[in-house]
């Protein structure tokens, strides 16, 4: 049985490759059938914002990868309602918004994490 | 499970140590390095009850006093503590 690894990612989607490279980990693991988990904290929430237009910024659509999670059998997607709520962000569309008892439970669960 | 949470980012410049002490449980502990340091300067620190460690080189760079509620650790006992906890949590 493979160890689980909970990944947070909590940097905005264009001021570094951080949350690409987030995302990428995570769907490379899914890829392989780990058992792993995505949270969004921080600023990482806005890459769940609506509406991004990335090709204002010649960056690519981090949308896509988004929507790719569950295909790649990533169920566990959560997002910081405390961090969400801070940033007027609605609920998002891709993850379950956890509160900060929730999200300390949700460390607990897993064997491994990582903040980037 | 407790789990060891590394920040290394100034909590004056940055929310890594914020949000930190919001998800952290009371058998986890924080280890202030680099920058994190400064933590020390952080009184919300020790009111949330975690175990506060500071690594000692860091602290002495910075000329930063010791506050009785946090312990300083050299490199051999950052390691011990990452045996210590069941997993380790670093803020990149």
């Amino acid at each position: 049985m493979s160890r689980s690894l909970l990944v947070i990612s909590r940097q905005a989607p264009w001021s570094g490759p951080s949350a690409r490279e987030a995302l990428d980990i995570v769907l490379a693991g899914g890829a392989f059938d780990l058992p792993i988990g995505l949270l969004f904290l921080d600023d990482g929430v806005f890459q769940l914002a609506p509406n991004q237009a990335a090709k204002a910024v010649q960056q690519k659509d981090l949308s896509a990868n988004l929507q790719a999670l569950g295909l790649f059998g990533i169920d566990d997607v959560f997002a910081c309602s405390h961090s969400l709520t801070a940033r007027g962000l609605p609920p998002p569309a891709h993850a379950q918004a956890l509160d900060s008892q929730a999200i300390f439970q949700l460390i607990d669960r897993y064997d491994q994490v990582i903040t980037l | 499970m407790s789990t060891l949470h590394v920040v290394s980012h100034s909590p004056f410049t940055d929310s890594r140590l914020d949000s930190c002490l919001r998800i952290c449980g009371t058998e986890d502990a924080i280890l202030l390095c680099g920058d994190g340091a400064y933590g020390l300067h952080t009184p919300a620190l020790h009111t949330k009850g975690v175990k506060v460690f500071v690594l000692a080189e860091d602290m002495q760079a910075r000329n930063l006093p010791l506050p009785d509620w946090a312990d300083s650790v050299d490199y051999p006992g950052f390691v011990q503590l990452s045996i210590d906890y069941d997993k380790v949590n670093t803020w990149l």
